[in-house]
């Protein structure tokens, strides 16, 4: 139950990140990293495997959309949750039948995010082949 | 343009108009050989009438096309104007939502930072100004959440629907709102009205914030009426009517304008009207407002009852860009 859950936040957004990936390392059972891009997020999950990725929806260079593309083809794995500021249903379907977990619209509370964290790791494990 | 200043023709009226060249020519040509010498004078007579006439109709004729032509150039106009805002209102709205949530974020580590080392007397000091700068945060937030709903693309999910159990359902909504302000909502739903084919959940959000707004204009004693009528063999009427002080005249053609608002500041977005201005677009009908002939304000949702595949209005076909 009181696994950690390792969590990459990918924003560009430096301020966001920074306080993100600090607000989340004071949970208990959250460990988390950041990169400031798309391309950058893919040499991190390249590098070290993570249960979650925090996405933001917007980022120049790959955004959302085109790193969750990038991650399918290259084998690698977590489950995405996209961050953005700008509500839009058809992104949101977009990105859900991408494969994402689920979807939340800035500001949100870091219990919201957390929570959602969570499920999305609980997601994560029923996903996972058996055995 | 109101009902009031369109000019509705009497019985009298309209005989002369579809029947009058045919009559005075008739009483004329009947009344010539009861007066010798008079015939050249009583033709005269009848072509000036019938000259008349024909004229007064066109005139009605075009005054009427005249009438339609304003209201549709301000309807476009009013589409139009909501179109540019709600681009530009998407884009702010998205720039100011980061910034937003690390504001947030910056209150949320700085009331973790102040422990126990803090005096008790500052801390709760402090917790009062964080909670104070994190709801002001929600605050924005509303709106700019508001803001992006305005734009949002929701292309409606038709079905028919039974506009007085709608209405109703959010009639009792509503009500919750008014018992607390002592507000009466009065129904009045036709009988055998068709079912009309439209979204259920956009059009309940439509009638809902109708009602809260008729209700909050009210004090202690007030009365909305709520109305579902027919209009004519192909449109229905929503009307919510209030006794309250009514719309001032200078703010008729504001009330629709995303933002404007007479709420006091931190009670109103002064988005409610726009979304719901966008929402009876795309269900190809008709939001209108106006003063009542007794006073209060009556705001009519126009619907036909059957609708073609008409694309949404001007300004309703931006796709959000990813």
């Amino acid at each position: 139950m009181n696994e950690t859950i390792r969590v990459l936040v990918v924003d560009d957004e430096d301020a966001f990140r920074d306080n993100m990936t600090d607000l989340l390392n004071r949970q208990e059972n959250i460990q988390a990293s950041s990169a400031p891009s798309g391309e950058a997020a893919l040499e991190e999950l390249a590098r070290e495997s993570y249960d979650v990725i925090l996405l933001d929806m917007l980022m120049p260079g790959l955004n959302a959309h085109g790193t969750m593309r990038a991650m399918q083809e290259r084998g690698l794995g977590g489950a995405v949750i996209v961050l953005t500021g700008h509500a839009s249903v058809d992104d949101a379907v977009g990105m859900i039948n991408l494969g994402a977990y689920d979807y939340l619209l800035k500001p949100c509370t870091t219990k919201e995010i957390v929570q959602k964290i969570t499920w999305a790791r609980e997601w994560q494990k029923l996903q996972a082949p058996v055995g | 343009m109101s009902d009031s200043t369109r000019h509705v023709p009497n019985g009298a009226e309209r005989l002369l108009a579809q029947y009058g060249l045919p009559l005075a020519l008739l009483a004329c040509l009947a009344a010539a050989p009861l007066l010798p010498g008079a015939g050249p004078v009583l033709l005269g007579l009848a072509a000036a009438l019938a000259t008349g006439i024909t004229v007064r109709r066109l005139l009605d004729r075009n005054r009427a096309a005249c009438g339609e032509r304003t209201l549709l150039s301000e309807q476009l106009v009013q589409s139009q104007k909501l179109a540019v805002l709600g681009e530009l209102s998407s884009g702010i709205a998205h720039e100011i939502n980061t910034p937003l949530a690390i504001i947030d974020q910056e209150v949320e580590l700085l009331e973790l930072d102040c422990g126990e080392d803090v005096p008790a007397q500052t801390r709760e000091r402090l917790e009062k100004r964080f909670r104070s700068i994190r709801s002001q945060v929600h605050r924005c937030a509303d709106i700019t959440h508001g803001m992006l709903q305005m734009v949002r693309k929701a292309a409606p999910v038709r079905q028919p629907a039974a506009l007085p159990e709608l209405c109703e359902d959010m009639a009792l909504l509503a009500e919750r709102e008014a018992m607390r302000r002592e507000v009466r909502i009065l129904r009045d739903y036709e009988k055998g009205l068709p079912e009309v084919d439209t979204d259920p959940p956009q059009l309940k959000q439509v009638v809902l914030n109708l009602l809260v707004n008729a209700v909050q204009a009210l004090g202690p004693g007030g009365t909305v009426r709520l109305g579902v009528r027919r209009e004519s063999a192909a449109s229905v009427l929503i009307e919510v009517r209030d006794d309250g002080p009514g719309i001032p005249e200078q703010n008729l053609d504001k009330i629709f304008n995303p933002f404007f608002t007479t709420k006091p500041p931190g009670q109103g977005t002064g988005l409610g009207l726009s979304v719901c201005l966008g929402i009876v677009d795309r269900l190809g009908g008709t939001l209108g407002a106006a003063n009542g002939p007794k006073g209060g304000a009556v705001f009519t949702v126009r619907l036909p009852v059957q609708t073609t595949n008409s694309g949404p209005g001007p300004g309703k076909e931006r796709e959000e860009a990813s």
